[in-house]
């Protein structure tokens, strides 16, 4: 077994992945082999528990969001106000549009009941009626996969009229009904971020929101609203099923000190390597290892020279930071913004990184939405600026601007609404600073040497 | 690109006496669609895909009539739509290639086939032939990067795909296929 492989797969137990099993026989999971193979196991134990008892089994887990930020999941479902009877809502971000990342994609291919399940349970724990899965616009086969399945948890009864498995009830002793949508999104990356997908479903332009107001306080049409990650909601039939103390076994904890980083992640590891593709392995694998045991090391006998840490907007591991371990002190530890989606994109020692830079730079450039100044003007600047180093036309000056626009843009140094220009800021910076010299060999020198002649010269 | 200005102002509006919004759609978005959402506002994702789903593009008459339809003003369908890169508001060729051009498949050469399809069509990134039949454009990150470089013709993605598979692709598209 190579290193970081849990003992069996969790994720991925019905897709079959390597080292377990061959990819070749990967095929959509109906819900009759779903529930034949142990599925919907965790939704009933969910049903016989108290919610509160499950927001607390999900705390306990020390489960973080997998969608970017590693947000723990339970904490944010205790930030939900007391349930009043109201309509609250859940929004399951399926937006997956991060470059780099293909993640989310595997579990809406194959197992799309897995997902279902997760969403069944998170309602039932917050006491959400409605669940939206936002798709993103460009999925259409994983739309169809996942209306199919809706269809059949509706027929099926997990969803809809008699209450989840036709078991769980309210307090009041009526039935818990959860009803389940799917919602396309059109094709604008903004849309992940979880406001701007709650702006989405209203039916406007995905302009994120100011925070706060949080969307567990004031979300969807003004309601208590639970934003998470597919994967995320994946993680969560286990976890009830087998108990915290066994996600807990999975992972490993912080080395300075922050939170822990417990169970299995899926990686997608794209670029070039010789076997790209979706891998299940507990966090805190070293990039090496994930390279070399799973993807079959590095195309064409070339050496590695850097990654993307987990979608673009992480930056980049430097060419000395093969060995850094994917969980969630990253970004601490190797200057990065963080563990992201856990998709690394490996660069061998051809690339050009200025190239890599300019084609980041062009995405953001191309998504900002446009409300905030220094992400809509900065993203063109920070694109121009890098085309024209790329091109040779920039001066050694032109390196310190660059530099400085994209310091100066993000939620964190607090000149915009949300993390889009962070995303910029960090990855134009990071391959900038962690390749120097190769952006200084393609700029001319700001003060030119000139020779002048005075005098008899002079015509 | 979402925050191009509309051209709200000057755009000119083409008239047909046959709505864009047929009865079959205005019955399946009160039986169906509607119900799911706590305003009819929240509809307007779904119905704008059902007319691009239909024609191919969404007219300036079709924003009005999911409006009126949806208690909204034209303004507000258009300034919604506009916002959204997959909706169509100006037509598009019958068929179109949609090549990634984000970080993996960029260094996978998602050139070669960007490059294979401007040949093989003579039209450039953005352009429609003359025939009307296939428009290139290029899109980011399609979501298959362990695959790249891949390419999105009509509905169907295709993987780890070759300047030689898109041009046969090409050649074997007849018109009233549509790649699902
Ligand atoms: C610009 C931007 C894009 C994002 N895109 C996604 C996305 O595609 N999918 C996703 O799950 N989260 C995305 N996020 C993170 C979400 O805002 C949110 O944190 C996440 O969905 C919460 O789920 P989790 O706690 O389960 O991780 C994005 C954030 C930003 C700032
Ligand atoms: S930071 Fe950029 S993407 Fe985010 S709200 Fe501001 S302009 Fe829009
Ligand atoms: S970069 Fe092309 S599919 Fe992700």
């Amino acid at each position: 077994m190579p290193s970081f492989a849990p003992e069996k797969p969790v994720l991925t137990q019905r897709i079959p992945t390597f080292p377990w099993a061959d990819p070749k026989a990967r095929k959509v999971v109906s819900y009759d082999e779903y529930a034949r193979t142990g599925g919907y196991a965790g939704l009933r134990k969910a049903i016989s528990m108290a919610p509160e008892a499950l927001v607390e089994a999900v705390k306990d887990s020390q489960l973080r969001g997998r969608g970017g930020a590693g947000f723990p999941t339970g904490l944010k479902w205790t930030f939900l106000p007391k349930y009043d009877g109201g309509q609250r809502y859940l929004a399951v971000n399926a937006d997956e549009s991060e470059p780099g990342t293909f993640k989310d994609r595997l579990l809406m291919d194959f197992d799309p009941h897995l997902v279902l399940e997760g969403i069944a349970i998170a309602c039932y724990a917050c006491r959400l009626q409605t669940a939206y899965f936002y798709i993103r616009g460009e999925y259409h086969h994983q739309a169809r996969v996942m209306e199919n399945a809706i269809r059949e948890a509706y027929d099926k009864g997990v969803f809809g009229g008699n209450g989840l498995l036709g078991g769980a009830v309210t307090a009041a002793g009526e039935p818990w009904k959860v009803d389940c949508h799917l919602h396309r999104g059109a094709g604008a990356y903004i849309c992940g971020e979880e406001t701007a997908l709650l702006e989405s479903l209203e039916g406007k332009r995905g302009w994120p929101r100011n925070k706060p107001p949080f969307p567990a306080i004031k979300g969807l049409w003004g309601k208590p609203t639970i934003i998470n990650n597919v994967e995320t909601m994946a993680h969560l039939p286990s976890i009830v099923e087998h108990g915290a103390e066994w996600f807990k076994k999975q992972g490993v904890q912080s080395t300075i000190g922050g939170p822990p980083s417990h169970g299995t992640k899926l990686m997608g590891v794209s670029g070039h390597v010789n076997r790209p593709g979706v891998y299940e392995c507990e966090l805190g694998i070293p990039l090496r290892q994930l390279v070399d045991e799973y993807c079959g090391g590095m195309r064409n006998g070339k050496r590695y020279k850097g990654a993307i840490a987990g979608g673009i907007s992480t930056g980049i591991l430097g060419p000395d930071q093969f060995d850094a371990e994917m969980d969630f002190d990253i970004g601490r530890k190797y200057n990065v913004l963080g563990l992201g989606t856990a998709c690394p994109t490996v660069f061998d020692e051809d690339t050009d990184m200025v190239g890599v830079a300019r084609n980041i730079a062009r995405f953001f450039k191309h998504e900002s939405c446009g409300q905030c100044t220094p992400c809509r003007e900065g993203s063109q600047w920070l694109f121009k600026l890098l085309t024209r180093i790329e091109e040779g036309d920039a001066r050694t000056k032109d390196l310190d601007l660059t530099l400085e626009i994209a310091t100066s843009m993000g939620a964190m140094p607090g000149t915009t609404i949300c993390g889009l220009a962070d995303g910029n800021n960090w990855a134009v910076r990071t391959i900038m600073n962690k390749y120097w010299d190769e952006f200084e060999s393609r700029v001319k020198p700001t003060y030119i040497p000139v020779t002048m002649s005075v005098g008899a010269g002079v015509r | 690109m979402a925050w191009i200005a509309k051209p709200s102002s000057t755009m000119r509006v083409d008239r047909r006496s046959e709505p864009y919004l047929t009865e079959a759609m205005r019955s399946e978005l009160t039986s169906k669609i509607l119900p799911r959402y706590a305003t009819k506002q929240g509809a307007l994702l779904p119905a704008l895909h059902m007319v691009q789903h239909e024609h191919g593009w969404i007219p300036a008459q079709a924003m009005e009539e999911i409006g009126a339809f949806l208690g909204l003003s034209a303004a507000e369908v258009l300034d919604c739509a506009s916002f959204y890169e997959e909706y169509w508001l100006k037509p598009k060729g019958r068929h179109v290639v949609a090549v990634c051009r984000s970080i993996a498949c960029e260094f996978c050469g998602h050139k070669q086939i960007t490059d294979a399809v401007r040949e093989k069509l003579g039209i450039e990134i953005g352009e429609t032939t003359d025939d009307g039949k296939w428009t290139l454009i290029e899109l980011e990150c399609l979501g298959s990067c362990g695959t790249a470089p891949v390419a999105l013709v009509d509905e169907t993605l295709h993987e780890n795909i070759t300047a030689e598979q898109v041009r046969r692709l090409i050649d074997e598209t007849r018109d009233g296929s549509h790649h699902h």
